[in-house]
């Protein structure tokens, strides 16, 4: 039986080109497997500027750092990466009401299964992880969805806090 | 040293540099009057103040920025002396207050005391230099030095265990990066 997949693998420079037209100064990473095209396309251009980092909160100080000196910066992450931060997220994203736009990769999801009926925890469990922090999210789930990259990204500015873009499938 | 003599120094010595401030350092900053302006505060985040001075360093190189960070703190994301270093900047001076103890939550020892080595960390991690001082008497003559070298460099501090009720920050996190951002970014 073929199955239609719930996801589909969008090109890395497709995702990299949105986020250049946003006009990200910097993107902060600890690395995704899932956006590794994504990454190989950034990690070719001048701008936005491509910092690793070694923690998910780093990026997050990092990019409140930046963001009190004029900047426009963003963080690439992982769904396991977002657990590992949300103290951090508590604190600055929230608390300190800093614009906080996270590209996301839902590493480990099956692109045949809906996410909430992945049985990889870390799928399943992002989407209300969010939603318990207050943390509001879009999904790219194919190309038609690339424009919402730009409306989570004004979210953020709008509110002055966390906003993010949760990609479902690798790039390709 | 006595916490208050290393703030005082870092007062007299400050000269409009950035300043980050978390646990045990914020709150007599704050009362000896240096978080009006040029500063922002990280006390809830568990270790952050060494990434987010980073961010500052790196968005606004015109400006020295001085961290007054933790030997807990510092700790809680030891890593980020690794990614400091990476970027280098040159105008990064992280300052630990280093007592051996989780001051705020009452004095309970931190992991490592008289074992680990600060400076030998942050020398290992790729900062440009790391130095030690136990006595006010030698940190004052040798601030204006240290702030002519290019950073990173991280300066321990080792700082008399202090067991009155701890204080806390007294301006919310938001206020003062809203504060900042409107010095730096208007």
């Amino acid at each position: 039986m073929i199955t239609t997949p719930l996801a589909i693998s969008l090109e890395g420079k497709l995702i990299a080109d949105a986020i250049c037209e946003l006009g990200v100064t910097h993107v902060i990473s600890v690395p995704d497997t899932n956006l590794r095209t994504v990454l190989a396309d950034l990690a070719a251009r001048s701008v936005p500027k491509l910092m690793y980092v070694c923690t998910e909160d780093e990026a997050i100080g990092i990019n409140a750092g930046l963001y009190m000196t004029g900047h426009k910066p963003m963080l690439l992450i992982q769904n396991n990466g977002f657990y590992a931060c949300i103290n951090t997220i508590k604190a600055i994203a929230l608390g300190a009401e800093v614009p906080t736009f996270m590209l996301v990769g839902q590493f480990g999801r099956d692109v045949n299964k809906r996410v909430e009926d992945s049985p990889n925890r870390a799928v399943h469990r992002l989407e209300p992880t969010m939603t318990t922090w207050g943390v509001p999210f879009v999904r790219i789930d194919e190309p038609d969805d690339v424009p919402l990259i730009r409306a989570a990204w004004d979210r953020a500015w709008t509110t002055k806090g966390p906003s993010a873009a949760i990609v479902g499938a690798p790039s390709r | 040293m006595q916490k208050q003599e290393a703030i005082d120094l870092l007062v007299k010595h400050r000269h409009g540099a950035i300043s980050v401030t978390t646990m045990q350092a914020a709150a007599p900053w704050h009362l000896a009057g240096q978080t009006s302006s040029m500063h922002c505060e990280a006390s809830l985040c568990m270790g952050s103040a060494a990434s987010l001075a980073l961010g500052l360093a790196l968005g606004a190189p015109q400006h020295n920025v001085m961290v007054l960070d933790g030997d807990g703190s510092l700790l809680m994301q030891l890593g980020s002396l690794v990614t400091v270093a990476s970027f280098a900047p040159a105008n990064f001076y992280h300052f630990v207050f280093a007592n051996g103890t989780y001051e705020s939550s009452g004095n309970q020892p931190v992991p490592g005391t008289g074992v680990m080595d600060l400076p030998a960390l942050a020398k290992a991690s790729g900062y440009a230099d790391a130095f030690s001082f136990e006595d006010a008497a030698e940190l004052d003559p040798a601030l204006p030095e240290l702030f002519d070298r290019d950073g990173p460099i991280l300066i321990e501090l080792k700082i008399a265990r202090d067991d009155a009720t701890p204080r806390w920050a007294l301006v919310p996190m938001a206020e003062m990066v809203r504060a900042l951002r409107n010095e730096l970014a208007p």
